[in-house]
């Protein structure tokens, strides 16, 4: 990549990334803030599921991860993942209601620390079709609301973003 | 969703195993998280439920020829040999974070455990009320209670169990009807040693049950310790638990020897398999009415106080099933009482048993 190219990447990356106390919040996915994930909805009409950054850091590195089945059913709130760390073990749920069309487990099967290096990119979770999106999709939020209301959350919870890097 | 607090305490003393969640519970403010306890007895003991006699069920002089401790927990069901083969998952929740009915609670207590079994290759299931089976054998039993502000349910993962000294610490009537429970324990339970050919490792298992237990409540879990407060709380509790008369209590009427007891006044029992447990009656007969009354055995009843209130409002009663039947039923309708497998004509049936029952010598 020319040094151009470069320069164009990082304003690209400025103008759609926060970084608060080392949290990342990209502005163009969407959040759902109380159950802590980032919704990216693709072309196909499915959706990419994953941990947000605040999330990995409060979890801590995982230890394990147990998906649900692809074809699956799920409606929304409930789990389709365990994710585990040494010292947590929490569900992760359904934004709204859809069925399982991949998940991620490959890449974790490799390399469990991927969500804690990588939670927005090679770190996702889960691709799910959604099923009754339009009632279900209300509480989601993208761009200045979310990072407004992850900065509070960082500043009440004292959070320090933090990736591994071994 | 808060997460729940787990305390992994491994290996503890026989007392502490029992006294660490009546502590945590009695602990319990609004503030305490819902807490999972894993913990196991670094060696065995004898555990009788709330409401039992211990005399009556422990075959107390092996007991303590063999060192065997002996407690009494504040959680109805029977009396149990334990060892270092089960690990007991207690719950300590809010009153809000659990089903009101206990048939719902342990419904909810028992589907992680289920699980667990499942996710081993046991093909357990929850037979209601409150038991977990494995074609048609028991894995192990669960028991409710209400401790100050929180509410308690508690059970086991049964790794192993020693069907031979759980027959051997019972008191029985005889060694031929000792041999009987000891056949019938042996074709009616079953462990997972027994299910797998082997004994499955303690750290695996019990960190699929907490992944079953996230998935089943849908919140998360996060390991963690007691506080200095819920510690300090448990060892009081301990200090109870090792006293006399903790353990003895029930069989009050055994004891009395203050009223001279001749021919119009005598003592006599029964014994009257609910669906929910036996029930054990001791009255003190004075001229057919019930003078005083005792209620024990393995059922399962809450809030604590209840069995108490129900032998002070039989007090004076025509031992007639009429009269029983229309205060138990007036109990039960002033008091929210809850009995899973014990209804109004079992109370009528176990203390109409004395009925005709010899007097006690």
């Amino acid at each position: 990549m020319d040094f151009g190219a470069r320069l164009e990447s990082a304003i690209r990356n400025l103008k759609s990334e926060m970084i608060y106390y080392g949290c990342d919040i990209p502005e163009d996915l969407l959040f759902d803030f109380e159950r802590d994930l980032w919704v990216r909805f693709e072309d196909d009409g499915t959706a990419t599921l994953g941990m947000t950054d605040t999330a990995q850091t409060r979890g801590g590195k995982l230890v394990n991860i147990v998906f649900k089945k692809v074809g699956k059913t799920l409606k929304q709130g409930q789990s389709v993942a365990t994710i585990e760390s040494a010292k947590w073990v929490g569900p992760f749920p359904m934004p709204f209601s859809g069925e399982v069309v991949a998940t991620n487990e490959e890449t974790f099967r490799h390399d469990i620390l991927i969500a804690n290096r990588d939670p927005y990119g090679a770190g996702w979770l889960v691709k799910v079709r959604p099923t009754n999106l339009e009632a279900e999709r209300g509480h989601l939020m993208g761009g200045a609301d979310a990072v407004e209301k992850y900065k509070q959350r960082i500043v009440e919870l004292n959070i320090k973003c933090y990736r591994c890097v071994d | 969703m808060n997460p729940i607090r787990i305390l992994d305490v491994g290996l503890v003393s026989p007392m502490r195993s029992q006294a660490i969640y009546h502590g945590i519970a009695y602990a319990m403010k609004p503030e305490t998280p819902d807490t999972i306890i894993l913990v196991g007895p670094t060696d065995p003991y004898v555990c009788i439920g709330y409401h039992q006699e211990l005399e009556k069920e422990v075959d107390v002089e092996y007991c303590r020829e063999h060192r065997l401790p002996m407690y009494r927990r504040e959680v109805g069901g029977g009396a149990v040999y334990l060892d270092k083969g089960q690990v007991f998952t207690q719950w300590i929740f809010h009153k809000d974070k659990l089903p009101a009915s206990l048939e719902e609670r342990f419904a909810l207590y028992i589907k992680p455990l289920v699980d667990t079994y499942q996710s081993l290759g046991i093909a357990a299931t929850h037979r209601p009320i409150n038991d977990v089976h494995v074609q048609g054998k028991k894995i192990g039993g669960t028991g409710a209670a209400q401790m100050g502000e929180a509410e308690v349910v508690v059970g086991s993962l049964m790794f192993d169990f020693n069907f031979d000294l759980m027959a051997r610490v019972l008191k029985v009537s005889s060694e031929k009807m000792r041999d009987k429970i000891f056949q019938s324990l042996n074709e009616y339970m079953t462990t997972m040693t027994r299910q797998l050919g082997k004994t499955p490792d303690y750290e695996t298992v019990k960190r699929e049950y907490i992944r079953q237990v996230v998935e089943a409540l849908g919140r998360p879990a996060e390991y963690s310790d007691p506080t200095p407060e819920e510690i300090a709380v448990t060892e009081e509790l301990e200090k109870r638990f090792a006293s006399d008369e903790w353990l003895y209590q029930k069989g009050g009427l055994r004891q009395t020897g203050a009223v001279k007891i001749h021919a119009d006044v005598y003592l006599a029992e029964a014994a009257y398999k609910s669906p929910g447990g036996l029930i054990r009656a001791t009255a003190r007969l004075r001229e057919g009415r019930i003078d005083d009354l005792t209620l024990s055995g393995d059922f399962t009843m809450l809030p604590s106080f209840a069995v108490g209130a129900l032998e002070q409002i039989l007090r004076g009663v025509t031992l007639d099933a009429a009269p029983i039947r229309a205060k138990v039923t007036e109990f039960y309708r002033n008091l929210v009482v809850q009995s899973p497998g014990v209804g109004v004509e079992d109370w009528v049936n176990a203390i109409m048993a004395i009925k005709g029952q010899a007097p006690l010598q």
